[in-house]
């Protein structure tokens, strides 16, 4: 198995590591499938989705909901970074559960509204304390994993925007119904015909 | 990512509430700029306004390129919006051009390096420069800075990209908020818009009732007007 295939299934087992994660871990949940047009599993995230290109969120789209689904909440964790691990780079919840994914470019000022169909919707604080999405920016000449996990919930939680890893996963605890991830990988890239990354 | 540790991150309205005043702000675009009075939302207060921003002109520290770029950055860390003036009409790119003469001597190549790597992050990021994006985009690529995730992206940040904002920060923050004296906080438009009611001696009992009651005139007084105080150089207290 791979490093990125061991990751991955370690990333399965969820939200295991850290504050908060047991009572999600320890629930039996439906699988969600997770794509995106811009990006798969093992597979090199576009930049654009870097501090290497606009840095904006990517797409996602999301399918085999369970029944009952109320609400979804999204992480985006770099389980090889930060200590304790993970890394946390977005955290977004309050998504309806009629909305079939995120469209890119989330915005990152909270005065702009959220896409149609994602009204309610709300970002929590990633682990620079930012309430928005910010893209990988491993070290240099470094491979890291980027988990993009969804989660069913059975309930409509209307929760407050910058809610940090650990206090949505203190709040949805008991609600998870389903989830779903995929596991795009990066590393730093160099400017396009310009010179290498340094 | 990212291995560099959570910035220390100051929003306008920490900025502003940190100031120590009864104005302020919204992280928005969230790390930087916007800012929204609080206090007590049932009493209407005239925000400070501006005729005219105060004229630059030639800087003694920085090319017509660098004064560009450091500009257009001052220009989203306090922005001039609906909610009163911003850095740059309090003069704060005059206030650090004058440090950068006095106190802040040693901080010239710093900033010069970092103006650079700013623009050329934002040429390798986003394929234009930093000067000629858009607010939203600009805000987005200080946020990079901010973070440290421009370290390093073919930019050549000297050390962590935060390291520059953090001292453009604090220096415009100086420079905004800091006693006129030292050329910033022009016509007091920084202690207006945090509602600071100026520098005094003594403070009657009417006075601090006033004040609580957020009735009082600022005194639009540097404290070296009173002639117990002695002024030292400019930027001083970024160290």
């Amino acid at each position: 198995m791979t490093k990125t295939g061991i990751r991955r299934v370690a990333a399965l087992g969820l939200l295991a590591l850290g504050a908060g994660a047991t009572a999600v871990a320890a629930q039996a949940t439906v699988e969600i499938v997770v794509e995106s047009p811009a990006m798969t599993t093992g597979a090199a995230m576009p930049r654009e989705y870097s501090p290497d290109g606009r840095n904006v969120s990517p797409p996602l789209t999301w399918r085999s909901l369970p029944p009952g689904t109320r609400q979804l909440a999204v992480i985006c964790q770099d389980h090889g970074a930060g200590n304790p691990p993970p890394w946390v780079h977005w955290i977004i919840y309050n998504i309806p559960a009629s909305a079939p994914g995120l469209p890119e470019g989330i915005p990152f000022d909270r005065a702009d509204p959220m896409p149609a169909g994602l009204e309610g919707a709300t970002q929590g604080n990633n682990n620079w304390g930012l309430a928005m999405y910010r893209g990988p920016a491993p070290p240099a000449g470094t491979v890291h994993d980027y988990d993009f996990t969804v989660l069913a919930l059975d309930t409509e939680l209307n929760l407050p925007p910058g809610l940090t890893r650990a206090e949505l996963l203190a709040a949805i605890e008991g609600h998870v119904i389903g989830q779903g991830n995929m596991v795009p990988t990066y590393t730093r890239q160099p400017a396009e015909g310009g010179a290498a990354f340094e | 990512m990212s291995d560099t540790p959570p910035p220390n991150t100051i929003s306008r309205r920490d900025l502003l509430k940190a100031a120590g005043a009864a104005g302020a702000a919204a992280l928005a675009p969230a790390a930087l700029g916007a800012a929204v009075p609080t206090g007590n939302p049932a009493v209407p207060r005239a925000l400070p306004t501006l005729a005219t921003r105060a004229p630059v002109g030639p800087l003694m520290n920085l090319t017509a390129a660098e004064t560009e770029i450091l500009s257009a950055m001052i220009d989203r860390l306090i922005p001039t919006d609906d909610m009163g003036p911003g850095a740059l009409d309090a003069g704060a790119l005059r206030f650090i051009d004058r440090a950068l003469s006095e106190a802040e001597a040693d901080s010239v190549d710093a900033y010069r390096a970092g103006i650079a790597a700013l623009d050329r992050y934002a040429r390798y990021s986003r394929g234009t420069p930093f000067a000629e994006l858009s607010a939203r985009d600009q805000d987005s690529v200080l946020i990079d800075v901010q973070t440290g995730s421009a370290t390093g992206a073919g930019a050549g940040f000297v050390g962590n990209s935060a390291a520059f904002f953090n001292l453009v920060k604090d220096h415009t923050w100086q420079g905004t908020f800091g006693d006129p004296q030292y050329g910033g906080n022009v016509d007091f438009v920084g202690w207006d818009l945090i509602r600071y009611p100026g520098v005094r001696l003594r403070v009657t009992d009417e006075e601090q009732r006033m004040l609580e009651a957020e009735d009082l005139e600022p005194a639009r007084r540097s404290a070296y007007d009173f002639g117990q105080f002695q002024a030292g150089q400019s930027g001083g207290g970024a160290r």
